[in-house]
């Protein structure tokens, strides 16, 4: 079990968010498993506290958009890991936790505490007719209509010039000065992420995750054993829209406005890219992904131009060639290892 | 309102429409034969209109006309290698990879189109006999517009004739069904696919030009064009050549009024209107469900 570091490595072990029951390595239950699958999670957390204090402010920024983007990706592979759905339209969500905070404040002065709080609501809220009308179709015809949705909510936020300020999007200082500080900020984005994931995980790992699991893989099977397909993927979409605002809320901090992209469907082609990048099957996968993601962009779009040529060839390799992802590669590496210890 | 002042709007509508079915049934044609969304089909057309833009600027008059046939070719060309190099060896797993993988095309795509043609915004004129405006019924009429519609109804009419009258186009609809029935029957399925894409590709850079004339050509439109393209597939039911027609007709009619009634809900309402219909039938007004 030593065979790979404490953090790292460990927390995206496959077999925490995969499927495949076959997949859980053979390892003796027991508390003593406690321990050590609590140890790395919680040494990730401390030590990405401690580069608070250690990181210039410029990195501290970037990571505060990192993050709201881990909460972003996890959310969306809610639906894509999981309950297998995939949704070009969680954008909609995204940016109307922007557009929350960032409404709430122009219109009635809301507070930015206030406001917070209400996005993930208003996400699952408004998640409950998208959701009933997009989960009517299946597969290729449910991503085209979360695509619709998607650029609805666009064209709405740029046409409503009243409302929303239009293309300009609304600027402001809608967050409370104490959060824009770079370190202040982050920690704060931090402890959101940190509490989010942990839910996320927490559904993943219910009762619940597991019908989502088994309706991916076996649909017809599960309708005959009496689960309401519709109305699981339903409470599965409505989870991921109010995480998904939440994450939207969270950018805000970093960027401190809200603008229409944030609801175009290429917005939301990024948290798929994510997921798979990192690994759809594992549960930290989108999350590393987000940092891979948006470091990757940062740090390419100092030296090329060509930032969206590299992402795709990227992405064509991972699809083409490793499907499972950066922490589905590693994972099946460490069993491989694993195994073959034991084989001497 | 007399019949003259209807005439404009009408011929405008019917001409959004044709290109708009140009695109969409190229999309619509490789999904009904390989069961997959191509979101790189914006960039063929893209391709197409500004191959179209260079071959114009290096000849005023001959242009154009090259460019006819050059862009489908270099369309159909780029199909080819897509499908060959790509999606061949994709056929077999889930549809998230092909989206995904024909979205990262689109990337790459758009960028090295940067790479050729700058950001600028470029554009072209209409070949000489068909500039200007045309007398129908007392109103004027672009001839262009006109040029448009034509183009639309021989499109249409040759997909109808290859997909209801060839051997070929009996093959095409085959291999939806079964297409190891069909191999087994002797076809080579696996060209088979490659042709019927690089039809949709040639499909799309064929609109490419025809649309050039009419449009500012530019970066983003690719991504701008596959959404539309989708809206009338989608409404008309993918797969289906005459949902495609039907989308277009409806989409158009309703960007054409929309745009003189109420300019900034028009774009609003066309995503509703594809929203109502997927609401209700989800599969596209033409379409079958998927199995």
């Amino acid at each position: 079990m030593t065979m790979y570091g404490p953090s790292g490595v460990d927390v995206g072990d496959p077999s925490e968010g995969s499927v495949d029951p076959a997949e859980t390595p053979a390892r003796p239950p027991g508390r003593t498993e406690l321990v050590p699958r609590l140890l790395g999670p919680i040494a990730l957390v401390v030590v990405m506290a401690a580069l608070g204090f250690l990181l210039s402010d410029n990195v501290l920024l970037t990571l505060q958009e990192v993050l709201a983007l881990a909460v972003f990706a996890t959310a969306t592979n809610l639906l894509l890991g999981q309950a297998g759905l995939v949704s070009f339209g969680q954008a909609v969500f995204y940016g109307l936790g922007a557009y929350t905070v960032a409404l709430g404040w122009l219109h009635w002065q809301l507070p930015f505490w206030a406001t917070f709080v209400m996005a993930p609501l208003l996400g699952a809220l408004v998640a409950v007719p998208i959701g009933l009308v997009a989960l009517r179709a299946r597969r290729l015809y449910f991503a085209l209509s979360t695509l619709a949705f998607s650029e609805l909510a666009y064209q709405l936020a740029e046409s409503r010039y009243d409302f929303t300020k239009g293309a300009n999007g609304v600027f402001g200082a809608f967050v409370p000065t104490a959060l824009t500080y770079p370190r202040t900020g982050y920690l704060f984005v931090l402890a959101v992420t940190v509490a989010s994931l942990l839910l996320l995980w927490k559904v993943n790992h219910s009762p619940f995750g597991l019908v989502l699991r088994a309706i991916r893989e076996n649909r017809g099977r599960m309708q005959a054993l009496g689960v309401n397909v519709y109305l699981h993927q339903l409470l599965a979409f409505v989870i991921s829209g109010a995480f998904c605002a939440l994450a939207g809320a969270m950018f805000v901090v970093y960027s401190q406005s809200s603008y229409p992209e944030l609801l175009d469907w290429t917005t939301s082609g990024g948290p798929v890219f994510m997921a798979v990048i990192g690994g759809m099957g594992t549960f930290l996968g989108p999350a590393v992904g987000a940092f891979i993601y948006q470091f990757g962009h940062d740090e390419l779009v100092r030296y090329v131009s060509d930032w969206q040529l590299v992402l795709g060839v990227v992405m064509l390799v991972i699809v083409m060639f490793w499907p499972d992802g950066l922490l589905g590669g590693l994972g099946r590496l460490a069993r491989l290892l694993r195994k073959r210890r034991g084989d001497r | 309102m007399d019949l003259a002042s209807l005439v404009t709007p009408l011929v405008g509508a019917l001409s959004a429409a044709s290109s708009l079915f140009i695109v969409a049934a190229g999309l619509t044609l490789v999904f009904g034969a390989l069961r997959l969304i191509n979101l790189a089909h914006g960039s063929f057309y893209m391709y197409g209109a500004f191959l179209a833009t260079t071959l114009a600027a290096w000849s005023a008059h001959t242009g154009l006309w090259i460019a006819l046939a050059a862009s489908p070719l270099l369309a159909a060309g780029m199909g080819v290698v897509v499908e060959v190099g790509v999606l061949r060896r994709l056929y077999a797993r889930e549809h998230l990879t092909q989206l995904l993988a024909t979205f990262a095309l689109l990337l790459i795509f758009a960028d090295l189109a940067l790479r050729f043609w700058g950001k600028g915004v470029r554009g072209v004129s209409p070949p000489r006999v068909v500039r200007g405006n045309l007398e129908l019924a007392g109103a004027p009429v672009p001839l262009y517009d006109l040029v448009i519609i034509g183009a639309a109804v021989v499109v249409g009419g040759g997909l109808w004739l290859l997909l209801s009258r060839t051997t070929l186009g009996w093959k095409i609809r085959a291999v939806v069904d079964d297409p190891e029935v069909l191999a087994a029957s002797g076809v080579n399925v696996r060209l088979l696919y490659t042709g019927v894409f690089a039809l949709g590709a040639l499909l799309a850079g064929l609109s490419g030009v025809i649309i050039a004339p009419q449009q500012a050509v530019e970066p983003g439109m690719d991504a701008q064009i596959i959404v539309a393209a989708f809206i009338v597939a989608v409404i008309g039911g993918l797969g289906s050549i005459t949902g495609a027609a039907v989308g277009a007709l409806i989409i158009g009619i309703v960007e054409t009024m929309g745009a003189s009634w109420a300019p900034s809900w028009a774009s609003t309402f066309i995503y509703l209107l594809m929203i109502l219909v997927l609401a209700v039938r989800p599969w596209g007004l033409l379409g079958t469900p998927e199995r």
